[in-house]
């Protein structure tokens, strides 16, 4: 027995955390929570919303000098794939054949059906204390009932690990599965069959952007600069940088199947305008589909994050990560995680 | 659907969204605590980590999916307050086991050490060791954290956690009187317990 394996075995008599002990710790949490947003939102803004608004602009285009520097610095390989004006036209033309393409007609009593696969990579210590990866897959499909504001249902798979390329790797998710079930018990499921009104699930309305629920998506501008000069003040502030989180933004609503078609082409076009957005690879297998991947680097450069579209239809088949600089184990392009979207309609529900 | 990246920034949006965080990970966070430190402090550093966790909710980078290094980081940083209870666990630890490891030792062969006897063994080597060392090493085995999670947990390079891991399980195989792993492990599959440092 190796010293990991008796330090991993010390205090480990020590147990899970009763339910009710998490429970009472929630309650504190949450009630925390609720009491720093009401407060927050009886805060008057203090600025005019014009004034607030230039500032943010100021603020975009001074990050997007930055950030475009380090960005194609770090990111574009010389003769590689990935000029912005590049993503630019392909963005663009996704957004014409976007409206090009009508939504799927959803009849009465039909329903929108969105089925989503993701793939991701994970990993952990074996006793030896190398490093055993293997990967999970989640499937969960979205139903979206003709009129939104009926019930819609979520059906959410369990995860299923794939197959592991050794003993160990299989051996070490099942233990981990194990633990986890054993931690999970009495705790709430993420498995199963949700319904909501309005697919409101715990408690939040789907969003198309940050702060615009999907029933409001008229509000929205569909010129682009607009858009995503709206986009860029509801993410101030958040995450490391401000071209990032505009790009994971526009992706996050798009990746819901459900945004309307002008809209869908309007995000598709103020994707081009985020200054770091390249083309990053114009044959990315997603779930046994190809389309052309568009993405933007982490500020430390180490992950990117895609969306993949087929510029056919314009339509997105999936979002990616993809590791952009070498790791033990895993070498720079390696696609850590994806999730592929298949839109359908059908007659029933689960 | 959901990874912990998605819920953040949904929370950020809906503050509701952010019991999920909190579904999916206290139970994790309250053993780590609870194993380091007690369980009456665990159940402090819980609810206070969800609660740093949201007050620093906009600072989360996003193209992170795990939340559990950002998690577990904090929970550390908390811990460092409750390093009285911490040191008690480890005194009453190596006590328990440091009058049977003189009865048994001299008829242990160095290939097997009996869990019980390390135990106390381990809470001595983990009183000796540097802080952030322990640290570290706890994150790796205790929490299950990945080097690179715990390069993320404890904001610093890859590069470090390798060293501090080094130095951490070299105190701790010199308090075990392990030497380096026989030939006999070796055909169990496990090649050698020694860190791959770069």
């Amino acid at each position: 027995m190796d010293d990991l394996q008796l330090l991993r075995e010390m205090r480990s008599d020590v147990g899970s955390a009763p339910p009710a002990t998490l429970a009472r710790g929630r309650e504190k949490v949450m009630a925390k929570v609720q009491a720093s947003v009401s407060s927050a939102s009886q805060r008057k803004p203090t600025v005019s919303p014009i004034r607030f608004r230039r500032r943010a602009l100021f603020a975009s285009a001074a990050a997007a000098l930055l950030v475009g520097g380090i960005v194609i610095a770090d990111v574009v390989r010389p003769g590689g794939p990935g000029t912005t004006a590049e993503a630019a036209e392909v963005l663009n033309n996704a957004a014409a054949a976007t409206i090009q393409t009508s939504d799927p007609v959803v009849g009465p009593g039909q329903y929108l059906k969105i089925a989503t696969r993701s793939v991701f990579g994970t990993g952990g210590q074996a006793a030896n204390v190398s490093d055993v990866r293997w990967e999970e897959t989640t499937n969960s499909q979205m139903y979206v009932p003709a009129d939104r504001a009926d019930v819609w249902v979520w059906n959410r798979e369990p995860r299923l690990i794939l197959d592991s390329p050794s003993e160990e790797a299989k051996a070490l998710p099942d233990e981990v599965r194990e633990a986890q079930e054993a931690e999970w018990d009495g705790q709430p499921e993420f498995v199963g069959i949700l319904r909501s009104p309005g697919g409101v699930f715990y408690g939040s309305e789907p969003t198309v952007i940050v702060g615009t629920p999907l029933r409001e998506a008229a509000s929205l501008p569909r010129d682009p600069r607009a858009l995503l000069d709206l986009i860029y003040e509801r993410i101030k502030g958040a995450g490391k940088s401000p071209d990032g989180e505009a790009f994971t933004a526009i992706a996050d609503g798009l990746r819901t199947g459900v945004v309307p078609a002008d809209l869908r082409a309007a995000l598709y076009k103020a994707a081009a305008l985020i200054p770091g957005v390249t083309v990053t690879d114009r044959h990315a297998m997603i779930d046994d589909r190809t389309g052309i991947a568009i993405g933007i680097a982490s500020s430390d450069g180490v992950t990117g994050a895609n969306i993949v579209i087929d510029p056919a239809s314009g339509l997105v088949i999936g979002v990616q990560s993809v590791l952009l600089k070498d790791y033990p184990g895993y070498p720079a392009g390696t696609v850590t995680t994806w999730t592929s979207l298949r839109t359908s309609v059908v007659d029933f529900a689960p | 659907m959901s990874t912990d990246s998605e819920i953040i920034r949904r929370s950020r949006d809906s503050p509701a969204v952010f019991g999920e965080l909190y579904d999916r990970h206290a139970s994790a966070i309250y053993r780590y605590a609870a194993r380091r430190a007690g369980e009456f402090a665990a159940d402090d550093v819980t609810s206070e980590t969800f609660l740093v966790a949201w007050e620093h909710l906009e600072r989360y980078d996003t193209s992170r999916d795990d939340a559990r290094p950002w998690l577990f980081g904090i929970a550390t940083n908390l811990l460092r307050q409750h390093h009285r209870a911490e040191a008690s666990v480890l005194r009453t630890a190596a006590k328990t086991a440091s009058s049977e490891a003189i009865a048994d030792d001299s008829d242990r062969i160095a290939a097997e050490v009996d869990a019980k006897v390390a135990t106390g063994r381990i809470a001595q080597a983990l009183r000796d060791m540097a802080a952030i060392d322990r640290e570290t090493l706890l994150l790796y085995a205790w929490a299950d954290l990945t080097y690179e999670g715990i390069a993320q947990a404890m904001g610093v390079p890859v590069g470090t956690v390798r060293s501090r891991l080094n130095r951490a399980r070299q105190t701790l195989q010199a308090q075990l009187n392990l030497e380096r792993p026989t030939e006999t492990e070796n055909h169990h599959g496990r090649p050698s317990a020694a860190p791959r440092d770069a």
